[in-house]
């Protein structure tokens, strides 16, 4: 069983799994217009939370929160569904394959054998598709390749079912109504306001707030910590920025893509200056990146010991706030 | 360090690019293993197997180092991953990107 499928190759896995979907069930979009349609800038340091002993720092919105806005905003109609047992979990799989219907699937990455070795790490928020199944085979198209894949029955059952955090218990989803056309720009507007509204929320560990209370922390954790334990938290972080998920950079470049969509739809030109100015801001995020990573490697330069990564993070954070109030501004 | 024994046998040339970008990332992530034309086109960039020895910290670095050099983003990391799984998926972007 086989459905005809419009693989494309995106840049975050949740964002071009709706825009895949959405473009199978005849509705083309973008995954940067998913992305910004599903609000998925964000940014939180969440010290509170440890992985691996470290505080958890995540650059975009919760995992699903992508998929759960999109749907709702453009009157989607969905299906979703989480399993204790793997082989029914595999069974209404196949039931959905065998009817014709695509489904998404939220895996961890480090069971996926189509990934190579060096590349696969413990990620269990990874979203893919599978469009068919050939005898024990399923037809994957996973958003990171650039062709569509196979995955054998067994493994994938097992990337499924994957421990740890953000353990996806056999959760699956699939678009069951859609609307004759999609409306897009009040959906854009209530997006960027929401975005706008979370990254300036009056919490201090979310938004630009969260980064500045960051950055704060960051400049402290020599003293606080000692040399040894300060590059390894340092170390994490920039991990988590640009290595889980799609990076914080990342993020900023699929938002400022959405921008530049969204001034189009909206016929407001204004947002194509926002959207060049958001790209800059990914790069300041990448140039602290950057530093931060000759900093753990121990090939700092001048101008790059702990200080001055904080003073790079504050000015992402004042970037990103005054940019952000500007698009507030356009969207009332 | 882990990897660094895996460089090209004399069958496996790199061509220019991939010659250069061999040389930028020595460069970029001071490695003080091999010679830049010794690597294989198609080795590890990253990871345990990688003849340079680097990790995903290094990788930041020559993500920002291929953007200056040739004005070429990799914008994400899902597709940083595939682009510098060797220097010929690395080359190959670069010239997909540049026609």
């Amino acid at each position: 069983m086989q459905t005809p499928f419009p693989h494309r190759q995106t840049a975050h896995c949740e964002s071009g799994v709706i825009a895949n979907l959405l473009t199978h069930h005849g509705l083309p979009m973008s995954e940067a217009m998913a992305f910004g349609i599903g609000g998925g800038l964000f940014f939180g340091y969440l010290p509170f939370i440890r992985i691996n002993g470290l505080p958890l720092t995540t650059f975009r919105t919760t995992p699903g929160g992508i998929f759960n806005r999109v749907t709702k905003r453009l009157g989607i109609g969905v299906a979703c569904k989480n399993f204790k047992n793997p082989d029914q979990a595999m069974a209404e799989l196949d039931s959905y394959l065998g009817r014709g219907v695509p489904v998404g699937m939220q895996t961890g990455v480090y069971w996926l054998p189509y990934f190579p070795p060096a590349l696969r790490f413990h990620f269990n928020a990874h979203n893919m598709i599978a469009f068919g199944k050939k005898g024990d085979d399923y037809l994957i198209s996973d958003p990171v390749f650039p062709e569509p894949v196979v995955c054998a029955a067994s493994d994938l059952a097992r990337a499924r079912f994957a421990q740890g955090a953000l353990a996806p218990k056999g959760r699956m989803y699939c678009i069951t109504a859609v609307p004759k056309a999609l409306d897009l720009a009040p959906a854009i507007r209530q997006s960027i306001r929401g975005v706008c509204r979370s990254m300036s929320a009056p919490f201090p560990l979310i938004g630009t707030r969260g980064i500045r209370f960051l950055a704060g922390q960051l400049e402290r954790w020599p003293a606080r910590l000692g040399d040894r334990r300060a590059i390894l938290y340092l170390g994490n972080l920039i991990r988590m920025q640009e290595e889980i998920g799609t990076g914080g950079g990342g993020f900023r470049f699929i938002f400022a893509a959405f921008l530049q969509e969204a001034a189009d739809v909206l016929g407001e030109s204004r947002l194509l200056d926002l959207s060049q100015r958001m790209t800059a801001v990914g790069d300041l995020w990448r140039e602290f990146a950057v530093a931060g990573a000759r900093h753990c490697k121990g090939r700092a330069g001048e101008g790059e010991d702990f200080g001055d990564l904080a003073r790079m993070l504050r000015r992402c954070g004042e970037e990103e706030g005054a940019l952000l109030r500007e698009l507030a501004s356009l969207v009332r | 360090m882990l990897g660094r024994m895996r460089v090209a046998g004399e069958c496996e040339m790199l061509d220019s690019l991939e010659q250069e970008l061999s040389e930028m990332i020595i460069d970029t992530c001071r490695v003080a293993g091999p010679l830049a034309a010794e690597i294989a086109p198609d080795a590890p960039l990253i990871g345990p197997d990688s003849p340079y020895g680097l990790d995903s910290l290094d990788a930041v670095e020559i993500v920002v180092a291929v953007q200056k050099n040739y004005q070429i983003r990799i914008e994400a990391q899902e597709t940083s991953r595939e682009v510098l799984q060797s220097l010929r998926s690395l080359a190959a972007y670069i010239r997909s990107q540049q026609n």
